[in-house]
């Protein structure tokens, strides 16, 4: 309810400003109240993954002090499992932008209710990367060193600085975004378009920026000739697009389950659509890659032999790559199949498969085999150690529980909208 | 809604009679109350999941946090800069130290060359470059790995740099590598915060109190040849070099990388560099590649010369030849 | 790469040989020697004997060979019935008298059978092996220790025997004795 306290419009601006800027502080606590209200169930939910992210903090911390020897990377492999689900959860960041084309750049009405979803798992999923690039790093402590004017950085030239500047600048965009829907429902105003849209425009352009972005990390390294290749940009963007919708998709049917929040079946098809092409254009790079790799054979081909059959008696990764191809394969059949079209088994399994066939491809299957064999030609085998699980399940559990947070408000002020049969509140 | 009612009473109130803290506005029930002793309990598990990071305060002075990057010391900052490092040198590790600071000597250029027909791959310049850049005795770290590969091929596939039988073998070869100094050095452009960078001599060097440890410029070398410090270094208080460069063999703090420097703490007061005093074949060649009277200006004119991996672009200032 | 127009050259490598662009080039500093090892003379044989202070006692290589004839078939160990037998010699298709002094077993001879002293034997080496002279001289032969630039401090260079053994010179086997306990050698650190 709003008092206007005089006629004149001027005013009456300044006085929703004024009221909007007051009120933030009640807006955040409010949040935090809603967090922290539910069912058993959710108790529960939120404390397992409190435990978790704790377990994983309480190992990076001992990471951060003991140095990173506990972990199992060397100075052949020196990078693990920290980058390689730095690598998957871009990907889902990237994920998102496939809901708000069909939303925004479509008009699809039926996407429009449902985009905030995939707005808050891309702010998670970039939280999830920036914790994961924060534990793989030797000094931590001189994290300052990489914000521009107070540190020194190496702009344009070291892809490493544009992918700090299109990650955190997502981040900002998606968090201004969802903040400022979610503000204007508690605050039950309409949002005014001219503070968002254009927002989510330029979402979407950065969107496929930052998962090109940080392909770029990989395919300019001349001395690593697995990542050396022209393809890795595409080939990225297209898994992010399976990825990213496959776990929205997941993510809204757990909505559906806990809340009772159902979503219009209109936008999860589309996904579907969607996932069928990109899935499909991620196989046919991936046959180029193997085609290009075997055929020609040679040097540049070694990391790809390791990968698949083993060389030199290391066979490490060679069951990782194979179930992966097979997830992704039989998820695509299955995405491909019409009952996927409904909700139903056939959907759930298809999303899981896939999510995990990328997750091992991208990460285990691209970022190890870059460092083997060596730049000395070296077979050096990496496999995790449990301080590198701990971490990186803490960091998930993290990022989930910040998504469970935004999904709470997100069910808490669209269920009421949605009680209340329209989608604004009565004002005045 | 709750959420109403309060914005209607902050307008009414002019923003008093605010609740504080919502939460605690609810009635007083169960709920409340275990969420107070649950966010409690939080709080205390956060600090007991984090407390190993006390260490960072305690190892790491505010000086040290708060020093820039090399290129923007003033001669001031780099004397308390060295004097602050050779304290702590002395209270971590119970030895005396001086810590220079040696420039480029201007108008050269360095090069290093190594003979392919002389190299047995007995491995002292590793020794060498382990003793005289104060490397982690844990693992007998070095700058060098002395490749041994099958005579007629190049290919390293078939190299090995585990080998442990008298050398030289009759159908084998040896190539000693090292940071080859690059010209268009991948690591340098791959560094987020211009750590590394390459100096007007040539080589390639670590600010080791700027670097954050990302290990980007660990991947993109092509040479094998940065090293990271996975732990401490450790080393006993005697075999302390305590001839240390700012930029070269100074014992380097956890977490950072490092490499070979040309031990520019020595070249850079024209003295050669440890591995080529201590090849017992002088198979080594180092000089000043501006001087056209230099050993390895000979070298590069006289002998048929190679670079590794010279597709890539690097240009390195390190060079492979054979005896004509 | 610019070539820096004013450089010192680096030269001072033979003994007794000057180095070059003395007065017409401008030195800002005067460049230090390059100082090789030379062989301490021709070589003592031990009798096994010690005099009244302990030492040993020796005896020059003309003690022996002034009252023996020298005898020009020998040409390969197994040719020496009497004494030296059981040496190592492989150097190709040389003879004992090639190199030493049948006029005076205390020194060496060149070629053309002038004489030349055993400190003297890298003149007698670089006949033959030109080539590694050759690089010798520019420092791609033999190692240094010392200063890379001469204008700041000498360099020490080996002489031919430093490293070679004139009766058996190809460069001895060696066993490697140290090397870097990569981490991947090792048992991985499973309790973390």
């Amino acid at each position: 309810m709003q008092k206007m306290s005089s006629a004149a419009t001027t005013a009456e601006t300044t006085n929703d400003a004024l009221h909007a800027v007051r009120s933030y502080p009640g807006f955040l606590l409010w949040g935090l109240g809603q967090a922290t209200n539910g069912g058993l169930g959710f108790y529960v939910w939120m404390f397992m993954l409190t435990a978790i992210s704790l377990v994983g903090a309480n190992a990076w911390a001992n990471q951060v002090a003991d140095g990173m020897i506990v972990t199992n990377m060397t100075d052949h492999v020196s990078w693990g499992l920290y980058i390689a689900n730095f690598t998957f959860c871009v990907g889902l960041a990237a994920g998102g932008v496939m809901m708000v084309i069909p939303a925004y750049l479509y008009d699809d009405e039926e996407m429009h209710k449902v985009v905030i979803v995939g707005e808050v798992v891309a702010i998670a999923a970039i939280v999830m990367c920036t914790l994961s690039v924060l534990v793989d790093l030797g000094r931590p402590d001189r994290f300052w060193h990489l914000i521009p004017v107070i540190g020194r950085v190496n702009w344009p030239v070291s892809m490493l600085t544009w992918d700090v500047i299109v990650l955190n600048g997502y981040l900002l965009i998606n968090l201004h975004i969802v903040g400022y829907l979610l503000y204007m429902r508690y605050l039950g105003r309409k949002p005014n378009p001219a503070w968002y849209v254009p927002f989510v425009f330029l979402s979407i352009i950065w969107a496929i920026s930052i998962h090109t972005v940080t392909a770029f990390l990989y395919c300019g390294l001349g001395g690593r000739p697995f990542w050396n290749t022209a393809l890795l940009a595409p080939r990225f963007l297209a898994s992010a697009f399976v990825s990213g919708p496959a776990f929205i998709i997941l993510v809204m049917r757990i909505l559906r389950m806990t809340t009772g929040y159902a979503a219009p079946p209109g936008p999860a098809r589309t996904l579907i659509q969607i996932i069928r092409v990109a899935m499909s254009i991620n196989l046919i790079m991936l046959a180029s890659e193997l085609f290009t790799l075997f055929y020609t054979g040679g040097a540049h081909a070694a990391s790809a032999r390791y990968l698949f059959f083993g060389s030199h008696g290391h066979y490490g990764l060679v069951p990782w790559i194979w179930t992966a191809i097979a997830c992704n394969l039989v998820g695509t059949a299955l995405f491909f199949m019409p009952e996927a079209l409904e909700r139903g088994r056939v959907r759930i399994a298809a999303c899981v498969l896939c999510i995990v066939g990328i997750w091992i491809e991208k990460g285990m299957g691209l970022i190890i085999p870059g460092f083997i064999p060596s730049t000395l030609h070296e077979i050096v085998e990496y496999s995790p150690s449990l301080t590198e699980w701990k971490v990186t399940a803490g960091i998930w559990a993290f990022g989930i529980l910040l998504l469970t947070v935004f999904l709470k408000l997100i069910a808490t002020v669209f269920t009421a909208e949605m009680i209340a049969g329209s989608a604004l509140p009565a004002s005045d | 809604m709750i959420a109403d009612n309060n914005t209607a009473d902050q307008q009414q109130n002019g923003g008093k009679g605010e609740p504080l803290l919502p939460i605690l506005d609810q009635p007083s029930t169960r709920r409340t109350a275990l969420k107070v002793a649950g966010a409690a309990l939080g709080l205390a598990a956060f600090g007991k999941a984090f407390s190993p990071l006390m260490v960072i305060p305690e190892n790491v002075s505010v000086d040290e946090f708060l020093q820039q990057h090399y290129k923007e010391l003033t001669d001031e900052d780099k004397k308390k800069v060295f004097a602050r490092l050779e304290a702590e040198t002395r209270e971590d590790y119970g030895a005396d130290v001086t810590i220079s600071d040696p420039r480029p000597i201007p108008g050269v250029r360095f090069g290093y060359g190594i003979n392919v027909s002389k190299c047995n791959g007995n491995g002292k310049c590793m020794e060498a470059c382990n003793k005289e850049n104060n490397h982690h005795r844990g693992v007998d770290q070095s700058y060098i790995r002395v490749l041994e590969m099958s005579k007629g091929s190049m290919d390293m596939e078939q190299g090995s740099t585990t080998y442990d039988h008298t050398v030289p073998q009759e159908d084998k070869f040896y190539m000693p590598v090292q940071c080859q100094q690059c010209d268009n050095p991948p690591c340098v452009s791959a560094c987020p915060i211009e750590a590394t960078w390459q100096e007007d001599d040539g080589i390639v060097v670590v600010d080791y109190n700027w670097c954050i440890g990302c290990r980007y410029c660990e991947a993109a070398c092509p040479y094998h040849a940065r090293r990271f410090n996975w732990e401490l270094p450790e080393i006993p208080a005697d075999e302390v070099n305590p001839e240390q460069g700012y930029l070269s063999n100074r014992i380097r703090p956890q977490g950072v990388m490092e490499k070979c420097h040309f031990c520019l703490h020595r070249t850079r007061e024209g003295r050669a560099p440890a591995c080529q005093e201590a090849c017992p074949t002088g198979a080594r060649v180092f000089g000043d590649l501006n001087d056209p009277d230099s050993d390895i200006n000979y070298v590069l004119k006289n002998k048929r010369v190679f670079v590794l991996k010279e597709e890539l672009g690097t240009k390195p200032n390190f060079f492979y030849f054979f005896d004509s | 790469m610019r070539p820096d127009a004013s450089s010192d050259s680096n030269s001072a490598d033979q003994p007794g040989h000057e180095p070059a662009a003395t007065a017409n080039s401008i030195q800002e500093r005067p460049e230090f020697p390059v100082e090789i090892r030379k062989p301490s003379g021709p070589p003592r044989v031990s009798t096994g004997l010690s005099d009244p202070h302990g030492n040993d006692v020796t005896v020059a290589c003309s003690t022996c060979h002034m009252t023996r004839q020298p005898d020009h078939q020998n040409k390969a160990v197994r040719d020496l019935d009497e004494f030296h037998g059981g040496m190592a010699f492989s150097h190709g298709s040389v003879s004992c008298l090639s190199c030493h002094n049948s006029n005076d077993y205390d020194s060496l001879k060149l070629a053309d059978g002038s004489r030349i002293e055993f400190t003297d034997v890298m003149t007698l080496c670089a006949q033959c092996h030109g080539p590694q002279l050759k690089d010798y001289k520019h420092g791609a032969h033999g190692g240094m220790r010392g200063y890379w630039d001469l204008t700041r401090g000498s360099q020490i260079k080996n002489n031919c025997i430093d490293c070679h053994n004139p009766h058996s010179p190809q460069f001895p086997k060696m066993q490697p004795t140290f090397k870097p306990r990569d981490r991947f050698l090792e048992q991985p650190r499973t309790e973390h």
